[in-house]
């Protein structure tokens, strides 16, 4: 179980979770996520749990940081729970991100919550020019995470869908407008699998190397379930275990 | 946790038509992977029993996603028999679940009666496997697509020619898409079967009313979880009466005490799924809120409360 530190609204619905956790089995890598039981203690409603991926993790003091939208009823119950009271987590789960170290310029591509995973990784990611994307509906769900981005050593670009920020538009059109001009090394992407296919798709058109996350309906997020199975080129996988990472042009996308 | 309670003066042993099992947990087929999923999580040796995941002749991929959904204390999941067939299962399962010390019981599924011979003959004679359990719940191509599981003559038949072939525990697993189940299990018993294990999934669907679409890949799909139980317990207490093998009860068991009332109702060992997808070694939990129950009412052997609302 694991202590809450902190629960509260840094966005429209954005939630920004903070949890003591003591007790983790293994450091949590970029990319990988945490399956968060919503119902208290004997409760079975709602049954399954929910994943989130990591935002941040301290690791001197074991502090992990999630960030979540309220989208329904789980994470609606989730957003009621204080400081002080306890939630029964497990993780890490999943495949993360490769942290190779890579001596050119990286891209990262984010949109809506999408972000989350992307954040936990630019930070370790090592020293070399990143720039990220970052898109969401309105500025105000783009305003925390560019605080935190803004911490790091990387140069942020930001699209919104109904105001002018660095274009009016999704992060996508933005993302191609620096693709006409400069060639990524490698290129990592988060969001709506729409968004994830047609990134894939200006990679491989261009013989750009990255990885994408994919989120797919979870039952057990530990593997035992199929439920999370997605087509690839190696036959059927399992995005809790095998993914969510993937690398680009491995997984069959719902576009 | 439970091993406070592991004082060994509580027999928890269940006799399944011969075979021995130190408890009456059984992990459910498609619940659980094959063993080393939950193994990361606790020691499966402790298990009474462990039923691997479903599979077929042919390789299958499976349904379109989504193929879970969330309702009431219950999911809906329209898996669809993803499974890698039979002779990968073979070359590739079977060596892995060798190191284990508990019996393993493989879950087959066939679209015709053919393939369910083809797939009980490939199991004969390996001694890594204890038992088959024959899923009922797919539907019969050839004879028009119904689930096997709906026709007592078609379940009489498969268990009479599985039984011929295959010498080892044959369990036969219930739909509880049926008017009366007990036909079904009458059937089974005719046919030679060794136990019944009920139920398989209840027959539901979800609609996600914004997008005012069916919320799986494949728009319909079966309830499991705690929002089944009652259900199934009715089933097997109606079913207890009919035959005088022993059944595995099945069906949103959470805890201790949802295995001692499916005891009482009439089951002999206890078959745990959703459960596991929740809390991976949920079956050690399970396990100690058992003892606690035969402690607090003083009972010794826990088989004698198999049926006992019956007498
Ligand atoms: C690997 C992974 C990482 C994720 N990381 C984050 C994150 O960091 N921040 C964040 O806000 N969200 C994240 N999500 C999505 C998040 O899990 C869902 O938004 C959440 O489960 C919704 O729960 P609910 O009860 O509020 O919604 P409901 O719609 O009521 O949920 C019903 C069921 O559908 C599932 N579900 C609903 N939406 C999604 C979705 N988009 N993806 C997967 N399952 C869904 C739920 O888990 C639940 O089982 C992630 C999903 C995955 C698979
Ligand atoms: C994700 C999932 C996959 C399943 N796969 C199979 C299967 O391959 N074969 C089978 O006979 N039953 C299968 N079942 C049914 C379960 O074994 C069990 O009978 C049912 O879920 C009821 O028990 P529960 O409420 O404890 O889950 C599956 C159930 C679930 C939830
Ligand atoms: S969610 Fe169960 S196997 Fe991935």
């Amino acid at each position: 179980m694991f202590e809450i530190l902190k629960n509260k609204e840094v966005g429209p619905d954005i939630f920004y979770l903070v949890l003591k956790c003591d007790e983790l089995s293994e450091q949590p890598k970029p990319g990988q996520f945490f399956n968060v039981k919503i119902s208290r203690k004997l409760s079975t409603d709602p049954l399954l749990r929910r994943p989130f991926s990591v935002f941040d993790f301290d690791e001197d003091q074991n502090i992990l940081e999630l960030v979540y939208r309220k989208v329904g009823r789980g994470t609606e119950i989730l957003s009621k729970y204080k400081a002080g009271e306890k939630l029964d987590v497990i993780g890490p789960l999943g495949n993360p991100f490769s942290t190779e170290k890579r001596s050119g310029l990286i891209h990262l591509v984010g949109g809506g919550m999408g972000i989350v995973p992307l954040h936990y990784l630019a930070r370790t990611l090592e020293k070399g020019e990143k720039k990220v994307f970052l898109g969401a509906e309105n500025s105000d769900e783009l305003e925390f995470f560019t605080k935190r981005f803004k911490k790091m050593n990387v140069e942020i670009h930001r699209a919104a869908m109904t105001e002018k920020m660095e274009i009016k538009g999704s992060v996508l059109v933005l993302w191609m407008n620096y693709l006409d001009q400069e060639k990524p090394l490698f290129v990592y992407t988060c969001g709506p699998e729409k968004m994830l296919s047609a990134v894939e798709k200006e990679c491989l058109k261009s013989s750009i190397q990255g990885q994408l996350s994919i989120e797919r309906r979870m039952g057990c997020g530990i593997g035992v379930c199929l439920s999370c199975s997605c087509e690839t080129t190696e036959g059927n996988k399992r995005s809790c275990v095998d993914g969510p990472v993937f690398t680009l042009g491995e997984v069959v996308l719902n576009a | 946790m439970p091993e406070k309670n592991a004082s060994e003066k509580f027999d928890l042993s269940i006799d399944l038509a011969g075979l021995k099992l130190k408890n009456p947990l059984i992990t459910a087929s498609g619940t659980c992977g094959n063993g080393k999923e939950l193994d990361n999580y606790f020691d499966i040796n402790k298990l009474g029993a462990f039923t691997l995941k479903g599979i077929t002749v042919s390789p299958r991929k499976g349904n379109k996603s989504p193929r879970i959904a969330e309702t009431p204390s219950g999911i809906i999941n329209s898996i669809g028999l993803e499974n890698p067939g039979i002779d990968q299962f073979i070359k590739k399962t079977i060596p892995e679940i060798a190191e284990y010390r508990l019996p393993f019981f493989c879950n087959i599924s066939g679209y015709s009666e053919a393939e369910f011979l083809e797939l009980a003959e490939k199991l004969c004679g390996r001694k890594e496997i204890a038992g088959v359990e024959v899923n009922l719940s797919c539907p019969n191509i050839e004879g028009g697509g119904l689930a096997f599981g709906t026709d007592p003559k078609t379940v009489y038949s498969i268990t009479k020619k599985v039984r011929k072939i295959y010498d080892k525990l044959l369990i036969v697993k219930l739909t509880p898409n049926i008017t009366d189940i007990t036909e079904i299990a009458e059937a089974a018993e005719s046919g030679g079967a060794d136990c019944v294990s009920m139920i398989n999934t209840i027959s539901a669907m979800k609609i996600d009313i914004d997008k005012q679409k069916p919320l799986l890949g494949s728009l319909t799909g079966g309830l499991s979880g705690p929002a089944i139980r009652p259900a199934a317990v009715k089933m097997v207490y109606d079913t207890f009466k009919k035959i005088n093998i022993p059944i595995i009860g099945i069906g949103g068991i959470r805890n201790g005490k949802d295995v001692i009332e499916f005891m009482l109702a009439g089951a002999s060992a206890a078959g745990i799924g959703t459960i596991n997808m929740i809390e991976a070694d949920a079956a050690l939990r399970i396990i100690g809120e058992i003892k606690d129950y035969l402690k607090k009412h003083n009972i010794k052997r826990l088989s004698s409360l198999i049926g006992k609302v019956h007498i």
